[in-house]
């Protein structure tokens, strides 16, 4: 067991090894405040869905050699137009007109990429600038509340047959995402172009089609997550998905993607997505003032990315 | 292979803290041009209106009620002892103010036996505000101190605790919709109007009450920084005759600020004292004074900020702060947070006292205002 063990790289199983560690510490420390409860673990899972939407479209971006610093704000772009759309229009019209935003934003980000030679560090950092300022813009830095009951529902607050429906979505978008990426042709490219692009143009991959895609699938799992957040809080404002960045970043590099591309893992990213919301949630239940949940966190995390990135022939 | 994005990256949006970024929002760089324009425009058309200074009132029109009278009573405060009582902080952002706050309610908490099981910073993040509620409500908490991200949409954000039967005491606002004395308990918040009074006397005095004013307030509608800014504007107008405001600026962006205090000084060199509507854009105000060698215009602001009280106490451009009693804040919302659990009602908007702080007052209004002592470099000679 052990030489399989050696065998494996330890970003391979880290992370479950560590998700285990945290998760059975807080139930022992917290066995009297409600962490281990069904009430606080769906919690958990409801806040971390956007999150975890967030990091699929990641891995497909870093797996491909590219990174999207974007997210964040189309997230605020897509909730906000998502949330006017809503008061004249049906909730069908404001999904495609959220999910529409965040692919134009990606097609832009793509095209820019792919066709035109950029960085997408760059390329993406400025439209993070262009779109964060956009979403102020487009209802002039006021919350746009949502009463469209049954969107409030199907993106956030409902549930079906006892599931929230937050916990669905994410089990729909791990589960497709883990099949494209793992099973389709499609997938495979996507490696292929992060592994070394040059030898995936020679058996003949589209690279720059592969490139172009990832960042556009990116920006509509990005306008989902902004979708899940409006339904969730019954409204949108600017500040939405502002923050989460970095916490995507880390929850997908914990989960064991590499960060040079190549190689990912989506079953990961859901397990890093989960334990960011861990951390936040047994850190409060500890009674640790905000200040030393922030240490505590960003240790935690800084631990479980240096055994993740230690692999054993570099 | 190494790509070239491989970088670190900082997360977007501005650096807030200090108790003003309550209310604070931001502008995009295209915005800030039209109302530099418009600033421009300003200045040359710029009237004062008149109206008599008003009282301060809470954002739905609630008369305001002196904090300190929320007391209990030595039975009350026995009851609420053997009830076992918990209490969760649940802040939008974390700073001086919101420490101070917290510390008064945590006191106040304590002596009444009420055990505080959770404290929480939403970092100005609606979602994760919502996320801190739902975990604390693991514990169960009897009574949520809280200050709410967004008030237009918060009502999603604390049902769950209302629901629980949770008593809620909010920060200057309730979520909208709530209602007093049945989703909430009360709000606290400060003597607004009086805080802006004392700045308008404060600007008078140190301008020796003659002289060109400029005026930078909060453009947002936000009650507690509007209320501020009016009552200053308004004590100017009524209790300062020798001086003129010259100048009215907008500020939505506290980044902004060094280029506003620039185009002021620019177009008025001979402006006597600045107004600056809180603490964090009235270091940058500092800052554009300094960098153009000014050492005469004077600075008035809300809060306390140890580089402002430094130039301050080093006799510099700063003349005045007005700072609200922090603390006090923490104190009120405990005890009406403990009478509500009594099935006691308390008045809809608590407001605490505050005080204006001059360099002959500095440690006291660190020890009013937030409850501690001054940072060293305050009290070094």
């Amino acid at each position: 067991m052990i030489a399989v063990f050696k065998t494996i790289p330890p970003s391979r199983y880290v992370i479950y090894v560590g998700f285990l560690l945290i998760f059975v510490t807080f139930a022992v420390l917290l066995r009297n405040d409600g962490f281990a409860t069904p009430s606080n673990l769906f919690n958990i899972a409801q806040q971390t869905a956007p999150v975890t939407v967030m990091a699929i479209g990641m891995v497909y971006v870093l797996t491909a050699g590219e990174i999207d610093l974007s997210i964040g704000s189309i997230v605020a772009v897509s909730a906000l137009l998502a949330a006017v759309v809503l008061r004249e229009w049906s909730w069908p019209v404001a999904v495609v007109a959220g999910l529409g935003a965040g692919a134009a934003i990606g097609v832009l980000n793509g095209a820019l990429v792919a066709y035109g030679r950029l960085p997408s560090f760059l390329v993406t950092l400025a439209t993070m600038g262009v779109f964060a300022g956009v979403a102020r813009r487009m209802t002039d830095l006021q919350s746009v509340p949502i009463q469209n009951d049954f969107f409030n529902a199907f993106f956030g607050s409902g549930s079906l047959l006892g599931l929230p429906s937050l916990i669905l979505w994410t089990l729909v978008a791990v589960a497709v995402g883990y099949f494209v990426y793992r099973e389709t042709r499609y997938g495979a490219h996507v490696h292929a172009v992060g592994d070394n692009a040059r030898a995936a143009r020679a058996t003949g991959i589209k690279v720059l089609r592969v490139r172009f895609s990832v960042l556009v699938l990116s920006g509509m799992l990005a306008a989902l997550a902004g979708l899940l957040y409006a339904g969730r809080l019954h409204g949108a404002r600017y500040t939405l998905g502002e923050a989460d960045l970095l916490t995507v970043i880390a929850a997908v590099i914990v989960g064991g993607t590499r960060l040079n591309g190549g190689s990912g893992t989506i079953i990961g990213a859901l397990i890093g997505s989960l334990l960011m919301g861990i951390l936040n949630n047994g850190l409060i239940l500890m009674g640790y003032q905000p200040s030393d949940q922030m240490i505590a966190r960003g240790l935690i995390i800084l631990i479980a990315v240096a055994t993740t990135l230690r692999e054993p022939n570099r | 292979m190494t790509k070239t994005w491989l970088a670190s990256a900082d997360q977007p949006g501005p650096s807030q803290s200090g108790r003003q970024s309550r209310g604070m929002l931001i502008m995009s760089n295209q915005a800030i041009t039209l109302t530099a324009i418009c600033f421009a425009a300003g200045l040359a058309f710029a009237t004062p209106l008149h109206a008599e200074l008003k009282a301060t009132k809470g954002p739905n029109g609630e008369d305001g009620t002196p904090a300190s009278s929320v007391t209990l009573t030595p039975e009350q405060a026995a009851k609420i002892k053997a009830g076992h009582y918990t209490a969760a902080l649940v802040w939008h952002e974390s700073s001086d103010y919101s420490k101070a706050a917290s510390q008064g309610a945590i006191d106040e908490f304590t002596k009444l036996g009420i055990e505080v099981v959770g404290q929480t910073d939403a970092a100005f993040d609606a979602a994760k505000q919502k996320s801190d509620v739902e975990t604390v409500m693991a514990k169960k908490p009897s009574i949520i101190y809280s200050q709410a991200v967004d008030p237009d949409t918060a009502a999603e954000v604390y049902n769950i605790a209302r629901d629980a039967g949770t008593k809620l005491v909010f920060v200057d606002q309730p979520p909208k919709g709530y209602v007093y004395g049945v989703d909430y308990v009360t709000l606290v918040s400060d003597d607004l109007s009086k805080m802006g009074k004392r700045a308008g006397d404060a600007m008078c005095a140190a301008i020796g009450g003659n002289g060109k004013i400029a005026y930078v307030y909060h453009d947002a509608n936000f009650f507690v920084t509007n209320q501020r800014d009016g009552a200053f504007k308004q004590t100017i107008i009524d209790n300062c005759k020798g001086a003129a405001i010259v100048a009215e600026q907008g500020l939505a962006d506290p980044t902004r600020a060094e280029d506003i205090a620039n185009a002021i000084v620019a177009k008025n060199p001979d402006v006597e004292g600045i107004y600056v509507t809180w603490a964090s854009p009235a270091e940058s105000v500092l800052a554009a004074l300094r960098n153009a060698g000014n050492s005469k215009t004077k600075i008035v602001t809300m809060d306390l900020s140890e580089p402002l009280a430094l130039d301050m106490k080093n006799g510099g451009n700063v003349a005045a702060i007005v700072a609200d009693e922090a603390y006090g804040n923490g104190v009120a919302a405990a005890r009406a947070g403990a009478l509500a659990l009594l099935g006691q009602k308390v008045p809809p908007f608590l407001t605490v006292d505050n005080l204006t702080v001059t360099k002959d007052n500095i440690p006291e209004g660190y020890r009013r205002s937030l409850h501690k002592e001054p940072p060293a470099s305050l009290i070094a000679n």
